[in-house]
């Protein structure tokens, strides 16, 4: 795709006729990647922002209104002062992994915004592997988290490192058996293609929630056990600030937090953005094709749908955080094990059958077919 | 456990999950629930019976020293000395709001009600000195140089009068000892002549600023109490 967008570009402008076009390629490959890292930076500032106002909201306080109109500027006076803070390194630390640990982590949760299917035309890479992609890379926050935990050299993080590592292991499984019911419907891994999946002219029923019974309880089902893959409470026990003060970065500060912080809004945006993908239709809403527009049109409007979608989910994990206690470890694992993975695969069985029996038809257009 | 207890439990999880995430979102969308008060933007009215800084109106005050007297922490000190006309004139009048506990007893007890709570309740200062409030804004030592010269010009007054007087009648000057004027009135009032009294007084008000600046709070209230008992 971005090799094509390169030769366009190499046509339409003779004087680059000279250039490798690998270099060109390379070129544009660093300017969406630039492009993809700046948008996820500013939503992940505008998310603590957002989260702290929310928080403020539920609690009957205020929250941040002090700096700029409203407190909106808040995010970056805190950015500045993260990244004007002394950066320490612990003096028994495993300097290399502790210096390491908040990279893996932060790379884990970015690199997956590239597969992202923010419009029409709006992915910075549309893989035919995009789920699993997504799947795989996320799963480097726990290499990332785990290394944080143990090269501080401190009972907190050690302890907060290992809850991490067997809490995002045991979601793993219930998230991906959750996310595969909208794999088998659309036949694809490709993000985009299952968001063109649930196209059509059935409004909202095109969407995966609305296809069967099983796939509206799939959408829930990811939902909490993505929720917990990305550490928020009420299933935080890898930060717990009352039992370990706050986990696996609790020896970390300055920008090597930062990046911790800014991973998991990442993650909270990935997690709601394939919510959104898979179950919600992505960028299509009723009754207007977005695919229909002129490509300029149709790409900003699919982008507003889809951030809408998106960030409306991530709200809903704010309000939950604001909501619910924290979760205990045993109950966490009791929940992941005893109800989230048997549901999940009951769920996807069900799906199959579905599949299987009514020749993947969903209930709307077995509706439609009844009625037209 | 069974299937169903197994059911109700994953209905459980879900219902109070919802019935939490209400009640939470009541308090996210409904602006009533937003108590928080932006302080120096906004503040509370102080009830009516509010008992802030301490407050004296020195032109109502009369130096009686109650106050002084009935405060736990000790953190009023006064001065006064007596005037020309017989009148206590405070000369300092300063209240220690870092020590005051605000229990309000020298407003209970305040006989000309001038001493009185505001609803003041900011203050902030650097040093200790910051927060000691001083009524009478001229320098103690001033007042009491110009009230002992005010009285002196009074008792020089009279002593001229007197020897006017005494000028004019002289059979009644022999009849008035200085040192028994306290006394002498006392035991039998109304009856010695007016020159008599007017020295006497002089000389009394003359001594008080003498004595000494840092008089204890009750000396210089005595004398009024005989004052009071010698006009009639």
């Amino acid at each position: 795709m971005l090799e094509s967008l390169a030769i366009s570009i190499v046509n339409a402008v003779p004087v680059l006729s000279g250039v490798p076009l690998w270099t060109i390629t390379l070129l544009i490959m660093v300017v969406v990647a630039a492009i993809v890292l700046t948008f996820a930076m500013v939503y992940s500032g505008l998310a603590t922002y957002v989260e702290r106002k929310v928080a403020g909201d539920i609690q009957a306080r205020v929250g941040p209104n002090r700096v700029g109109p409203v407190g909106l500027l808040q995010f970056l006076a805190d950015g500045i002062k993260l990244l004007l803070k002394e950066d320490i390194i612990p003096a028994k630390a495993d300097r290399f992994l502790f210096v390491l640990a908040p990279y893996l982590v932060f790379v884990g949760s970015f690199a997956a915004f590239v597969v992202v299917p923010f419009g029409v035309g709006l992915i910075a890479s549309d893989l035919n592997i995009g789920i699993y992609y997504v799947m795989a890379i996320t799963s480097l926050v726990v290499v990332g988290v785990m290394l944080a935990g143990w090269s501080s050299n401190n009972k907190w993080a050690l302890l907060g490192g290992m809850r991490a590592a067997a809490q995002i292991v045991s979601y793993e499984i219930p998230v991906g058996m959750a996310l595969l019911p909208a794999v088998l419907i659309a036949g694809s891994l490709s993000l985009q293609d299952i968001v063109r999946s649930q196209g059509g002219l059935f409004g909202i029923f095109g969407w995966n929630l609305f296809h069967n019974p099983f796939t509206f309880f799939s959408f829930f089902l990811y939902y909490v056990a993505a929720l917990a893959e990305t550490n928020r409470t009420p299933f935080d026990i890898p930060e717990a600030e009352s039992e370990l003060v706050s986990g696996y970065h609790v020896e970390y500060s300055g920008i090597r937090f930062a990046f911790f912080f800014l991973a998991e809004y990442g993650d909270m945006f990935i997690v709601s953005a394939l919510a959104a993908a898979c179950f919600l239709g992505g960028w299509h809403v009723p009754f207007l094709d977005a695919e229909a527009l002129p490509a300029a049109w149709g790409n900003l409007f699919s982008l507003g749908v889809f951030l809408t979608k998106t960030l409306g989910l991530v709200l809903v994990m704010m309000w939950i955080r604001w909501t619910l206690p924290r979760l205990r470890v045993d109950q966490l694992m009791r929940m992941a094990w005893k109800y989230l993975v048997p549901l999940t695969f009951f769920n996807l069985l069900g799906v199959s059958l579905w599949l299987l029996l009514f020749h993947g038809k969903g209930i709307p257009q077995m509706m439609a077919s009844f009625i037209g | 456990m069974g299937l169903k207890a197994y059911l109700y439990d994953i209905w459980e999880a879900v219902a109070t999950t919802a019935k939490g995430m209400r009640i939470t979102a009541r308090y996210g969308m409904d602006p009533r629930e937003t108590i928080t008060l932006e302080y120096p933007e906004e503040r509370w009215e102080p009830s009516e019976r509010f008992r802030g800084f301490l407050y004296n109106d020195i032109k109502k005050c009369t130096s009686c020293t109650l106050c002084v007297r009935v405060c736990p922490v000790d953190c009023i000190s006064l001065e006064a000395v007596r005037g020309a006309d017989k009148k206590m004139v405070l000369a300092s009048y300063d209240i220690d709001i870092g020590r005051c506990m605000y229990c309000g007893l020298c407003v209970e007890v305040c006989p000309p009600k001038s001493l009185k709570h505001t609803s003041g309740y900011e203050k902030a200062s650097v040093d200790r000195g910051g927060l000691i409030l001083h009524f009478v804004h001229e320098d103690a030592g001033e007042i009491k140089a110009r009230v002992a010269k005010q009285v002196a010009e009074a008792a020089a007054k009279a002593e001229a009068e007197k020897a006017a007087k005494a000028a004019e009648e002289p059979s009644a000057s022999g009849a008035t000892p200085d040192d028994g004027s306290n006394e002498a009135p006392a035991g039998q009032p109304a009856s010695p002549p007016a020159a008599a009294v007017n020295p006497a007084r002089g000389g009394a008000a003359e001594k008080t600023p003498a004595e000494g600046a840092k008089e204890e709070g009750g000396k210089p209230e005595e004398p009024p109490k005989k004052g009071g008992v010698e006009t009639p």
